[in-house]
C-alpha cells in the first residue's frame, strides 16, 4: 500500500500538477523527523514562543457540582495566539525554512488558521499570503485586521461562493505557480498525504503532556479523553498518544448545529458517507451524487464537511467513539465553564465540554475525564455576544461607530 | 476499435491539427449544452469533453468553477450527464468524453460508472484527481479498460521527468497537457519555458499530445501547432457563454470557426 493511507482512507487524490510539490514536501518532512536539531528547535519554540506545556487543571467546582467522574481540563487556549493550531504551524513553518522557502501560503475560513500562519511567518521572517473568501472577510474583520498587523497580505477571493473552498482553490493555484519559493501551510489533519500525518505528528505533544501531567496529579491514565472534531487536528493531538492504551476511551465530539436536518449540522459520521474530496478519502457530508453539502455550526472551526482520514479509520476500527452536541448545548457549556471554572473556551472547545458535562454524572468518582480545551474564546466575542443577544454590546458597537 | 483511436488515426493520416472542446453539463442549461455540442460537432470538432459538474473542482480555475456552481445550483444531476450523452452520441460523429472528478465516479460506483458511460456512448474518461499511485487500490483504469473506455491522463508543466515517465506507462489515447499558468501575452508568443516543456513531453510520449494553454485565439493555436496534435479549447468557450447569455451559441460558433480556419 502506498504511504499516507489509513486503512482505506487518506491517500493523495490530486491532479498531477500537485504531485511533485507533495513529493518534495514528503521527502523534506521525512528527513526532518530524523534530524535531532529540528526537533530541538521545534520544542524550544513551543516552550519559549508558544508557552508549552499548557496546564492540565482539575475542574474542582464542576466535578463537585456534577458528582461523578473527576474532570480535568487541558487548557490549550493558553497557547500563543489562543489555540492548539500554533503548534503545527510552528512545525510546518520550521519545515518551510528547512526547505529554503521564503513565502508561506495559506487559506483561511474564519481566520484563525490564517492568524497562526501570519504569526509564524512574522516570527521566521517570511512573507505570508493568506487567501480568504470575500464573504468570510466581511464576516471576520477582526481576524483580517490582526493578520494585517502581523504583516500578512490577506488576498480576497472574489469568485465562487467566496468562502473557504474558493480560498483553498486560490491558495493551491498560487502554490503550483510559486512552488520553488513557497510553502503551502495546511491547517488540519486533512488534505492529501503527507499533511494528515505531518500535522498529527506535530500535534501529538498534547497527548504526551496530558499523560505526564495526569500521572503527576492522579497517578493513573485518564479513563476518557474528550475532544471536539472539525478537521480533527486537536483531537488527533490529544488522542494519538493513547491509541495503543486500549483502556483509555477516546471520544470525538462533532457539531450537531441547529439539528439533524441536512445542512443544519456538521455530523460527518451519522449524516455523511465515504468520498474523495480535496485530495483525500474519508467521510464527507455529501449528497447521493457526491456533491459536498453545506454545513452549519455556531463554531466556525467545526463546520467542515469532511473529517481527517485517520479519524475515519479509527472510527471504523472502533478505537474512537463519536458523539455530537448542538449549538445550544455548546453555548450552555460555554457559560457553565466560564462561571464555574473561570475559563472562557472557544466555541469549538465548548462542544467537547458539553459532552463531558453529560458524561461525568454517569461515571464513578474514581474515573477521570480529560477534556481537551483546544482554544480560548476571545475570538468568538462577536458570535457569543450575538448568540446571547447582549444589548449592551450592541450599543457599545453603535457608540464605537460614532467615533469614526 | 474505440472512436477516439479512430479519430486520432484519421488526424494522423490527414496530418491535421485536431480540436477538442469542452462544455460543462447544465451550463448555461441542459438544453444549451446539447445545442453547443451539436454545433461543435457540425463544425468538425474532433473530440468533445462533457464535464460533469462537481462541488469541489480542485483542478479547475475560476471560470470552470463558476460554471460548475451555476449548473449545480440550477439542479443538474450526474444522471443528466448520462442522459445527455445517450441523447447526443447517436447524432454526432465527434467522440464524447466525460471529464469528472473522482468523487463523482466513486460515489456512482466505479465499475457501474464505466459501464453506464460506455452504454451512453462515451469513449473516454478524464479524471484529473486519480493519480496512478491511488489507482492501485481503486482499480479505476482497469474498470475503464474492461468497458472499452480510454482513460486520458493529464499532465502539466509542474510534472517533472519522473512523473512524465510514470504517466507514459499507463497513458492511453492521447496525453492531455494543461496549465493554469505559463501563457504570456498572445502577441509575444509562448513562454520559451513552455515550448521547451512541450518539446520534452513530445520526446517522452509516443501517443499524440493534446494541449490546453488558455487557447483563446487563432494566434495561440498557431503558437502551439508545432508542438501539439490536438488543441484544447476550454474556458474560452465558457467565457463567451458567460459574457453573452442571449446569443452565446452564435458567438461560440463564430469563435470556433475562426480558430479552425
Amino acid at each position: 500500500m502506498p504511504s499516507g493511507h489509513f486503512g482505506k482512507f487518506g491517500g493523495r487524490f490530486v491532479p498531477e500538477m500537485l504531485i511533485p510539490a507533495l513529493e518534495e514536501l514528503e521527502v523534506a518532512y521525512e528527513s526532518s523527523k530524523k534530524d535531532p536539531e529540528f526537533k530541538k528547535e521545534f520544542l524550544d519554540l513551543l516552550k519559549n514562543f508558544c508557552g508549552r506545556p499548557t496546564p492540565l487543571v482539575f475542574a474542582k467546582n464542576l466535578t463537585e457540582k456534577l458528582g461523578g467522574a473527576k474532570i480535568y481540563l487541558k487548557n490549550e487556549g493558553l497557547n500563543h495566539t489562543g489555540a492548539h493550531k500554533i503548534t503545527h504551524c510552528i512545525g510546518q513553518g520550521l519545515l518551510a525554512k528547512r526547505m529554503g522557502k521564503k513565502r508561506i501560503i495559506a487559506e483561511t475560513g474564519a481566520g484563525q488558521h490564517g492568524l497562526a500562519c501570519a504569526t509564524v511567518a512574522a516570527k521566521f521572517g517570511m512573507e505570508c499570503v493568506v487567501y480568504m473568501g470575500e464573504t468570510d472577510i466581511a464576516r471576520q474583520r477582526p481576524n483580517v485586521f490582526w493578520m494585517e498587523q502581523l504583516g500578512a497580505k490577506v488576498v480576497p477571493v472574489e469568485y465562487g461562493n467566496k468562502t473557504l473552498k474558493d480560498a483553498v482553490n486560490a491558495a493551491l493555484k498560487d502554490w503550483i505557480e510559486n512552488v520553488s519559493d513557497s510553502y503551502y501551510l495546511l491547517g488540519s489533519v486533512v488534505g492529501p498525504h503527507p499533511y494528515p500525518t505531518m500535522t498529527r505528528d506535530f500535534q501529538k505533544i498534547v497527548g504526551e503532556e496530558i499523560q505526564n501531567q495526569l500521572k503527576g496529579a492522579e497517578k493513573k491514565l485518564p479513563d476518557y479523553v474528550v475532544a471536539c472534531v472539525g478537521g480533527g487536528s486537536n483531537a488527533m493531538g490529544a488522542f494519538n498518544n493513547f491509541l495503543p492504551l486500549k483502556q483509555v476511551r477516546l471520544i470525538g465530539v462533532e457539531a450537531g448545529g441547529r439539528g439533524t436536518k441536512k445542512g443544519d449540522n456538521a455530523v460527518r459520521f451519522k449524516g455523511g458517507s465515504v468520498g474523495v474530496v480535496e485530495g483525500f478519502k474519508s467521510y464527507f457530508l455529501q449528497d447521493e451524487d457526491g456533491q459536498v453539502m453545506n454545513t452549519h455550526s455556531v463554531s466556525a472551526g467545526l463546520d467542515y464537511a469532511g473529517i481527517g482520514p485517520e479519524l475515519a479509520f479509527l472510527k471504523e476500527e472502533g478505537r474512537i467513539e463519536f458523539e455530537s452536541v448542538t449549538d445550544k448545548e455548546a453555548l450552555d457549556a460555554f457559560k457553565t465553564l466560564a462561571s464555574f471554572e473561570g475559563i472562557i473556551p472557544a466555541l469549538e472547545s465548548a462542544h467537547a465540554m458539553a459532552y463531558a458535562l453529560k458524561l461525568a454524572p454517569k461515571l464513578s468518582k474514581k474515573e477521570v475525564i480529560v477534556v481537551n480545551l483546544s482554544g480560548r474564546g476571545d475570538k468568538d466575542l462577536f458570535i457569543v455576544a450575538e448568540a446571547f443577544k447582549d444589548k449592551n454590546f450592541y450599543s457599545f458597537l453603535k457608540d464605537f461607530l460614532k467615533n469614526e | 476499435m474505440n472512436n477516439i483511436s479512430l479519430r486520432l488515426d484519421k488526424l494522423k493520416i490527414e496530418k491535421k491539427l485536431g480540436f477538442m472542446t469542452h462544455v460543462v453539463v447544465g451550463y448555461p442549461d441542459l438544453a444549451g449544452t446539447e445545442k453547443l455540442v451539436l454545433m461543435m460537432d457540425k463544425l468538425g470538432i474532433d473530440f468533445i469533453e462533457l464535464q460533469i459538474p462537481f462541488s469541489d473542482p480542485l483542478a479547475d480555475g475560476p471560470t470552470i468553477m463558476k460554471a460548475c456552481e451555476d449548473s449545480l445550483r440550477s439542479g443538474t444531476k450526474v444522471k443528466d450527464a448520462f442522459d445527455l450523452a445517450r441523447k447526443l452520441s447517436p447524432k454526432i460523429s465527434a467522440p464524447l468524453l466525460f471529464m469528472a472528478y473522482y468523487n463523482t465516479v466513486f460515489k456512482y460506483g466505479t465499475e457501474k460508472f464505466c459501464k453506464d458511460a460506455k452504454a451512453s456512448g462515451i469513449y473516454g474518461l478524464i479524471v484529473p484527481d486519480m493519480p496512478i499511485e491511488e489507482n492501485q487500490s481503486e482499480g479505476f483504469f482497469e474498470a475503464c479498460e474492461k468497458n472499452g473506455l480510454i482513460h486520458i491522463h493529464v499532465i502539466s508543466p509542474a510534472s517533472n521527468k519522473k512523473r512524465l515517465l510514470i504517466n507514459k506507462k499507463v497513458a492511453r489515447g492521447f496525453i492531455y497537457v494543461t496549465a493554469r499558468q505559463g501563457i504570456t501575452d498572445a502577441k509575444k508568443g509562448l513562454d520559451p519555458k513552455i515550448t521547451q516543456y512541450l518539446k520534452e513531453v513530445k520526446s517522452v510520449f509516443d501517443i499524440p499530445l493534446a494541449v490546453g494553454f488558455g487557447i483563446s485565439s487563432r494566434e495561440r493555436v498557431n503558437m502551439i501547432k508545432e508542438y501539439a496534435d490536438i488543441a484544447v479549447v476550454g474556458s474560452a468557450v465558457l467565457d463567451i457563454i458567460n459574457e453573452n447569455p442571449k446569443d452565446y451559441l452564435k458567438k461560440v460558433e463564430s469563435f470556433l470557426e475562426e480558430l479552425k480556419k
